[in-house]
């Protein structure tokens, strides 16, 4: 994927928060974000629990 | 005028469906072409079938719209995390994986391997989607609509109205309180697999007496009004993603059961069934109070159903008798693969686009290649043959007690088999449903066989009256006496059947009629072209796959009879 689609994926997000008024969360998420990031770099899970969708 | 590509993905079942100019030329189930049940990855191959159906490719799109909005749920995922900390701090990798790993980048994702550009791809809302799957393909101009599942972005439960082709919301319910997670947690309970095993559940129920009503009540409450909250003691979806429910579960009902454990449901699995027969009864009752709600907020005289929830034909049936509404109609592929149709058949309205027709039948998948079902079934030494007379060939091998497997036609929309890839059986031995399952589906031996008989018939052997759901099977009917006795193998224990009536025109007809010329009452067992664990068959070589490793005795592929040589 091209890192401009993905910057401006990351704006729209920071964007949804913002109209949301739940900035806040965005020192939560940056720290998702670079776990996000060392996890695809290393090849990611290959398991996904059951409810996992109802969690995250 | 427009051609919107519409997707699900990455929870499971992901589909693709294509609405041009406002009428739905494909739908289709990824597992389908990918062969792995649920796929739930971006369905590339799906959507690459349905341009072809249409013969454009992706340059022509006006738009792509992805059926929920992964930021919404990335937001419900962040207030969990938080509400639930330090529960749920074990599941923090998992959740880096499937939000961020992917989720997220579903816009960059669709662009890159649909070959669509980036401005075109838009992102629809989770039961918005649903409800625009429900209520466009309905027959009705005016409806309340009732999606009902686990959750979406936020929302479990909402209630909409549709006027003149407009989609309102009037109210919703959101997480954590979920009719499908209570469902689900007692899926678990009970040693199947969630998001697989509900229908189980709902079969399991026909087996027990409803002795738990007390005990299931403490865990999800109803009101007056109709709403519903989970008492969340009993639940684990908000901090574990294994089980759903927590030890207090366990302490009301006892020990979950051991999936590994042969199934008896009369006897040692008694008390199971017995639970499950006051879970099913308890969500009836919650879905009943909802109805009851659209109907008094709404006016209206016609209810859509979709969301997971709405695959539950025993509690449909009970909407329809007892909601208060004079039509209800489940859009047949209820769950989230129907939200691929809803998000395009949503963008293509806002588009100007006008409303499709209404749903008349599931073939919206692709043709098998009786050509290429001749060709493979020779060279693995099989008789094969072109004939000119599908239906009197089927009717012939029913009645001398073969099971026909049947692929006719475009395969279908949704999770049931309705007549274009069906494995098919003449109802009249109750030993058919043995044989069916233990050795064609390999299935446990409580699961029901649905019938499948004329629309001008049904009301000899069911309590059948004309209706928008048993074209689809989205519902259950009360069999007849004679139906009971005639027809053991297509009557669930209760006396209930997961009715489909076959229009004159429906794929089945022609094979109806065949048996009623050779003196057979024209009801069949009509079940999906599959075996356990396994997506129903696409193609001609899904087809011969399964003939080659089950009893079946006779395959029809278009006008292709293939059998195996004496």
């Amino acid at each position: 994927m091209s890192l401009v689609g993905r910057a401006r994926t990351i704006g729209a997000l920071v964007a949804h928060f913002a109209v949301r008024e739940k900035l806040f969360f965005l020192p939560l998420l940056g720290v998702l974000l670079l776990g996000a990031v060392l996890l695809v770099l290393t090849g990611g899970l290959s398991y996904v629990a059951p409810f996992l969708y109802t969690l995250f | 005028m427009a051609a919107v590509l519409g997707l699900s993905a990455h929870f499971h079942d992901a589909a693709a469906a294509l609405v041009v100019d406002g009428e739905i030329v494909a739908a289709i189930q990824e597992e389908r072409l990918s062969r792995i049940k649920h796929d739930a990855s971006l369905p590339v191959r799906a959507a690459r079938a349905c341009l072809a159906q249409a013969g454009i490719d992706a340059r022509a799109l006006d738009a792509v719209v992805f059926y929920e909005n992964p930021f919404g749920k990335l937001e419900r995922v962040l207030l969990s995390l938080v509400r639930a900390f330090p529960r749920g701090r074990g599941q923090f990798v998992n959740a880096l994986a499937s939000q961020l790993g992917s989720k997220i980048w579903i816009v960059d994702e669709i662009a890159e391997r649909i070959g669509v550009g980036r401005n075109k791809v838009h992102l629809g809302d989770h039961h918005t989607s649903h409800a625009a799957s429900a209520y466009y393909t309905s027959p009705y101009a005016h409806a309340a609509v009732l999606t009902v599942d686990g959750v979406g972005e936020r929302t479990t439960t909402a209630l909409w109205h549709g006027r003149e082709s407009a989609l309102s919301l009037v109210e919703s319910i959101d997480y954590p309180h979920s009719l499908g997670l209570f469902y689900a947690a007692f899926t678990a309970w009970l040693g199947f697999a969630v998001n697989e095993g509900e229908y189980k559940v709902m079969g399991l129920a026909a087996f027990g007496a409803p002795r738990h009503d007390t005990e299931v009540a403490r865990t999800l409450r109803l009101d007056a009004d109709g709403s519903f909250t989970l008492d969340l003691d009993y639940f684990a979806h908000t901090h574990d993603a294994e089980l759903g429910f927590s030890p207090a579960l366990e302490r009301l009902f006892g020990a979950r059961r051991d999936p590994r454990r042969p199934w008896d449901p009369t006897g040692e699995d008694r008390k199971y069934a017995d639970v499950a027969a006051s879970v099913q009864r308890r969500l009836e009752e919650a879905l009943l109070g909802l109805a009851r709600r659209a109907r008094a907020r709404t006016g209206e005289d016609a209810l859509c159903l979709a969301g997971g929830v709405a695959l539950n034909a025993v509690a449909n049936a009970r909407i329809a008798a007892e909601a208060g509404f004079a039509r209800v109609y489940v859009q047949p592929a209820a769950g989230d693969a129907g939200g691929a149709l809803g998000a395009a058949l949503m963008h293509a309205r806002s588009l100007g686009d006008p409303r499709c027709a209404p749903l008349r039948d599931c073939a919206l998948g692709l043709v098998a290649d009786g050509g290429e079902a001749l060709a493979l079934a020779a060279s693995l030494g099989y008789d094969a043959r072109r004939i000119d007379d599908v239906a009197g060939v089927a009717a012939d091998a029913l009645v001398r007690g073969d099971v026909v497997a049947w692929v006719q036609g475009r395969f279908e929309w949704g999770p049931r088999a309705l007549g274009q890839r069906s494995l098919l059986a003449l109802p009249a031995e109750a030993a058919t449903r043995e044989r069916l399952n233990r050795l064609v589906k390999e299935r446990e031996p409580f699961r029901p066989f649905a019938p499948a008989t004329l629309e001008s018939h049904a009301a000899r052997w069911f309590e059948h009256t004309p209706n928008d759901r048993t074209p689809f099977m989205t519902t259950v009917e009360r069999a007849r006496k004679e139906a009971v006795e005639r027809f053991p193998a297509a009557v669930h224990v209760d006396g209930t059947a997961r009715l489909q009536t076959v229009a004159e025109d429906g794929a089945l007809a022609p094979l109806l009629h065949a048996l009623e010329q050779r003196d057979v009452a024209p009801v069949v067992v009509n079940t999906s072209l599959n075996a356990a664990a396994e997506p129903i068959v696409a193609g001609a070589i899904d087809a011969l796959a399964l003939f080659a490793r089950r009893p079946i005795d006779l395959l029809l592929v278009e006008d292709v009879e293939i059998r195996r040589r004496s």
